[in-house]
């Protein structure tokens, strides 16, 4: 117990605080895990409801889930080559 | 009345599953219900070992879902406790000769001839989990106070979850001096994590070892705090209303001082 005292006062940090921390991230970043048929669908049926109103180059196009410290993000990238005119 | 069927798993291998199975298994046979226990380990088999059983094996649970013998064959009574019995694995087979459906189909015959049957499941989540959670009703969780075994056992879990099991939690393996010293991760800690309803905290003991020397019942023993710890377990299992009890550290006066200066 002394020594607990001393890590107290010399800011030693308690590895169990460290490992709830990480747990804790770790768990929520495997639940963002996405497996690739996943993507490779939800891709097709962006790319088609795009392809409603912009001609866009598909070669070109990538889709990614971005994980960050505190945010996860789907990014998808496209040039878009033309606007379609809208038929009356 | 049809008894039922509590699986036992964990994900992670070596954090007590077995000691766990064969523990609330004797308990509630010594509460005087009818339990079979079954080990769902094929091809690794140690159930048998245990529990002191390993020389009166003739049929094993491959055989019973091969309609190679009866159930009443393969179920091994022990001479210690009255009304408890084992079904052990098979030893020259792989998990693959056992499938889910066939499992379940022993099960629902297991459920009319006992109260409890416990399922030991294998480490990891393929078929052979697959195949213990088959017949289940119930799942129970084990996981010891790690990184690696809670975040198997989340994994775990999630699957149970998915079957519509509504797994509890074991924390096995406490040590209260550790956590204290913030070395090891407090129950509170994995149930914050994990967020599931506790069956039971059980304690570092070297009484398992000593118990699974032998081959001898960990709750028939008194001066063992885990035995008493899944003796409590068991009776919550069978929905007694026991209080969850908290290992206890021998507090001293430096965790006090420390206590009452907020240092925790």
């Amino acid at each position: 117990m002394l020594q607990e005292f001393l890590k107290r006062f010399t800011g030693q940090k308690r590895s169990s605080d460290e490992a709830k921390k990480r747990l804790q991230f770790s768990l929520v970043y495997d639940k963002l895990e996405v497996n690739d048929t996943t993507l490779t669908d939800l891709q097709t049926d962006i790319v088609n409801v795009i392809s409603k109103y912009f001609e866009i180059d598909k070669n070109a196009l990538e889709l990614k889930v971005k994980n960050d410290k505190d945010v996860s993000a789907l990014v998808f990238n496209t040039p878009i080559l033309h606007v379609k005119r809208k038929r009356a | 009345m049809e008894g039922k069927i509590i699986v036992v798993t964990s994900g992670k291998g070596g954090v007590g599953k077995t000691t766990a199975t064969s523990s609330i298994g004797a308990a509630l046979a010594l509460e005087g219900k009818r339990v079979a226990i079954v080990d769902m380990d094929i091809g690794l088999r140690n159930l048998d070992v245990v529990m002191g059983l390993e020389n009166r094996i003739v049929f094993n649970i491959v055989d019973v879902v091969q309609g190679r013998c009866k159930i009443d064959q393969a179920a091994i009574r022990d001479r210690r406790i009255e009304n408890l019995f084992l079904i052990p694995a098979s030893q020259s087979d792989n998990k693959d000769v056992l499938s889910p459906s066939g499992v379940e189909r022993v099960a629902k015959e297991l459920r009319k001839k006992f109260d409890y049957v416990i399922m030991d499941s294998p480490a990891g989540i393929e078929r052979g989990f697959e195949n213990s959670i088959a017949g289940a009703n119930e799942a129970v969780v084990v996981c010891t106070p790690d990184v690696s075994a809670v975040r198997d056992a989340d994994r775990v879990i999630g699957l149970l979850y998915a079957r519509s099991l509504e797994p509890k939690l074991i924390v096995n393996r406490l040590e209260p001096t550790r956590v204290e010293r913030g070395e090891m991760l407090s129950h509170e800690d994995v149930l914050d994590i994990l967020s599931i309803e506790l069956a039971g905290l059980v304690p570092m003991d070297e009484k398992v070892l000593i118990s699974s020397n032998t081959g001898t019942p960990l709750v028939l023993q008194n001066d063992s705090t885990a035995g008493q710890a899944f003796r409590r377990i068991a009776k919550r299992l069978n929905g007694e209303d026991v209080p969850i009890e908290v290992p206890n550290q021998k507090t001293s006066v430096w965790s006090k001082l420390s206590k009452t200066f907020g240092l925790r």
